[in-house]
């Protein structure tokens, strides 16, 4: 995949706006998925990933070839997350509520049709537990613990991601986990 | 917590991370057999973890990539933001 990705990457410096098309189909799923995870709320997550591309694109001359693709795309996801946490009003953890509910209309919405099962409400609900623990979490522990436990990305690749030294983002991953372990131990 | 060490705690991550020496890693062994408390905490961590990575796979909207296409800027104008 490396192989065709850099192939693609020359293309787009040449001007090439298809092939642009075809790193964006490759890598949308990933950059929403960090994007969701960090904002949990599917319009901003939305916004988040799409600007994510529109800034590798602009910025594509940046990008040095010889290292991961992906490391440098989810950099620039990551960045512009932590930006729009950090810009959310005080009311903040209001939002979070309602994002919450927004889980449960979900959950609300698929119960009003066929009745579902015991087991499939149990796991909806198991579900918007966890992610409100994720979301309860300061946003420089939320970045690790989505790279590190969605995206499933080794601690190195998440350094290089998020720029810090080894050490504080396995300090990050230890105090996530630990805050975490808070909200979900009686689940 | 009850009153074992810091050090337990943070063996545990190490653990976690698979970034403990050997040494550390039957030290750790030994005291969560012996500790209750310790037990338990290092189970809630790893169920955490689990809860976390079940975390359902979700996948970009219908239509994302070409919503992204739409907002580039028009071939053939050169970007902007170049050195």
């Amino acid at each position: 995949m490396d192989l065709i990705v850099q192939r693609r990457i020359k293309q787009v410096i040449k001007g090439d706006q298809n092939a642009f098309g075809e790193i964006v189909e490759l890598y949308k799923d990933k950059v929403y998925q960090i994007c969701f995870r960090m904002l949990w709320d599917r319009y901003e997550a939305e916004d988040a990933a799409q600007e994510t591309f529109l800034k590798a694109f602009l910025n594509i001359h940046t990008y040095n070839q010889d290292k991961k693709f992906s490391t440098w795309l989810y950099r620039i996801a990551t960045n512009l997350c932590i930006d729009k946490i950090r810009k959310k009003k005080p009311d903040y953890h209001l939002d979070a509520e309602i994002a919450g509910t927004d889980g449960l209309n979900m959950y609300a919405h698929l119960a009003s049709g066929d009745q579902l099962p015991e087991d499939e409400v149990e796991s909806l609900e198991v579900q918007a537990s966890i992610h409100e623990a994720i979301l309860l979490l300061p946003d420089k522990y939320r970045a690790v613990i989505v790279l590190k436990y969605i995206e499933e990305l080794p601690l190195q690749e998440i350094a290089d991601i998020l720029e810090l030294p080894l050490g504080t983002v396995k300090t990050r991953v230890h105090r996530g986990r630990e805050a975490l372990r808070k909200h979900l131990r009686h689940l | 917590m009850t009153s074992c060490s810091k050090q337990i705690v943070h063996s545990m991550h190490e653990y976690l991370d698979g970034d403990i020496q050997e040494e550390k890693k039957q030290e750790l062994k030994f005291h969560i057999e012996t500790c209750a408390d310790c037990k338990q905490h290092f189970t809630e961590l790893e169920k955490t973890i689990a809860l976390v990575q079940s975390a359902s796979h979700i996948e970009a909207p219908a239509g994302f990539t070409s919503r992204v296409m739409a907002l580039l800027p028009r071939e053939g104008k050169k970007v902007g933001i170049e050195r």
